[in-house]
């Protein structure tokens, strides 16, 4: 029985061990094994692969896949080293996509400069890489500053699906539904707590127009008997309440706008990775 | 001969899992706990140690505060910091009048009759993040963190 068992334990690990004729470290199965790594999105660890590759054969399709590595990586100095091994290939115009792209994560808030610094439009001869690169352009501009860009210019390089949501980015750049913190201040000035109500904060408004009264009623009934150490508290207590509420004011107008920006920038960041920075869909892994 | 090594190959395997196995005296136990909230808000530094005036007037009005309505009312500010602390941290920021507005202003809404402060975002404890960053007028200290957020202090 022992010996029965003994056998079936030893048995597989001979008919299951590694064979010596599947060489594993051949460029086909190291390109295989990368690949799926790859797929897997185990882009540190692909890329790795991919460049042992490299040093024994030549191949742009290769190349291209470190290149996005290091660009899903976050790794855009690498990137950019890659793009020039890319002069004489098939794939230049797909490298000068992943490029700008990555240029544009790199310094969204300055890409508009390569447009106007220098002439990188007339060196593009594909139509699709000219289009990603105006797209990105209009996108930096939404980002920083229009610099007296048009609605037309800046809308044309989308498509006409994605034209309504751009031309709402732009209006609500042009004209932002910024609170003034100057008003907010004189109408709390004027009515304690109508600043903060006017920046939308009723609950706050509401308690300091409460607390305010209550305090300037409560000052003048002691006043009014004679009270005057308690009358000169109240006074104290209110003119507090109310400063605090005019400065609360003006600051609850600050952060309104603050908050305008950030839902402004946090729009163009969705609306940039819905679309994958317009980055075309590469078909490697089916 | 293969029979007597394949009996101490078994002896051995038998031996090591009975002598590593779980102990009775060894068991899980229930542990000493205590889930209380550690109640050391009282433990005040009432101390009047002071560098310059300034000082002297910020921790006049921090004690009278803490004497008068934290040690009263408990550890019950929704947000962090706390209104003393904001103040403390208000007038170190900026100066004693911008200071006492900022905190005239936070106390105002920490009272907010409504408990509309689900604007805020919270920190780990479940209070409102409300750093002073945010009150001093000056546009590019203002960090707006969503309500969504949860911040780590």
């Amino acid at each position: 029985m022992i010996k029965i068992l003994a056998i079936f334990l030893l048995l597989p690990s001979c008919i299951y061990s590694q064979s010596k004729s599947i060489n594993f470290h051949s460029i086909q199965n190291k390109k295989l094994f990368a690949d799926h790594l790859f797929c897997e999105g185990d882009y540190l660890r692909a890329v790795e692969e991919y460049e042992a590759i490299r040093k024994t054969i030549k191949n742009d399709t290769i190349d291209f896949k470190i290149l996005l590595c290091y660009s899903e990586l976050g790794l855009y100095q690498q990137a950019e080293q890659n793009v020039s091994l890319s002069s004489n290939s098939d794939l230049s115009s797909e490298f000068n996509k992943l490029f700008y792209i990555n240029q544009f994560k790199k310094d969204q808030y300055s890409f508009y400069s390569f447009y106007e610094l220098r002439d990188y439009q007339f060196t593009i001869k594909k139509f699709s890489t000219l289009n990603i690169f105006h797209k990105l352009t209009s996108m930096s501009y939404l980002y920083t500053d229009l610099n007296s860009r048009t609605k037309e210019e800046i809308v044309k390089p989308f498509d006409v699906k994605d034209r309504s949501t751009i031309s709402s980015f732009y209006d609500w750049k042009l004209d932002p539904p910024y609170k003034s913190p100057a008003l907010a201040g004189i109408l709390s000035a004027i009515i304690p707590g109508s600043g903060k109500m006017y920046v939308g904060e009723w609950g706050d408004g509401i308690t300091a127009l409460l607390v305010t009264g209550l305090l300037a009623f409560l000052a003048y009934d002691n006043f009014r008997a004679n009270h005057d150490t308690r009358a000169w508290i109240f006074t104290g207590l209110g003119a507090f309440f109310y400063g605090g509420n005019i400065y609360g004011s003006v600051v609850s107008a600050q952060i309104f706008n603050a908050r305008i920006n950030f839902e402004f920038k946090d729009g163009l960041n969705l609306f940039l990775e819905q679309k994958n920075y317009f980055m075309p869909e590469y078909d490697f892994c089916n | 001969m293969i029979k007597n090594n394949l009996k101490i190959l078994f002896l051995i395997i038998f031996i090591s899992t009975s002598a590593f196995c779980q102990l009775e005296d060894l068991k899980w136990k229930k542990a000493d706990l205590s889930y209380e909230i550690p109640n050391n808000f009282r433990q005040r530094d009432y101390s009047f140690e002071f560098n310059n005036a300034g000082d002297l007037v910020k921790k006049s009005i921090a004690y009278t505060y803490w004497f008068f309505i934290s040690d009263v009312d408990g550890d019950n500010c929704p947000f962090r910091p706390s209104c003393s602390a904001f103040l403390m941290q208000s007038v170190e920021e900026t100066n004693i009048a911008q200071g006492m507005l900022m905190f005239f202003d936070r106390f105002t809404r920490d009272m907010n009759i409504y408990k509309g402060h689900n604007h805020y975002p919270r920190v780990k404890t479940g209070h409102y993040f409300d750093p002073p960053d945010n009150y001093t007028l000056d546009q590019e200290t203002i960090k707006y963190i969503p309500s969504t957020h949860i911040v780590k202090e």
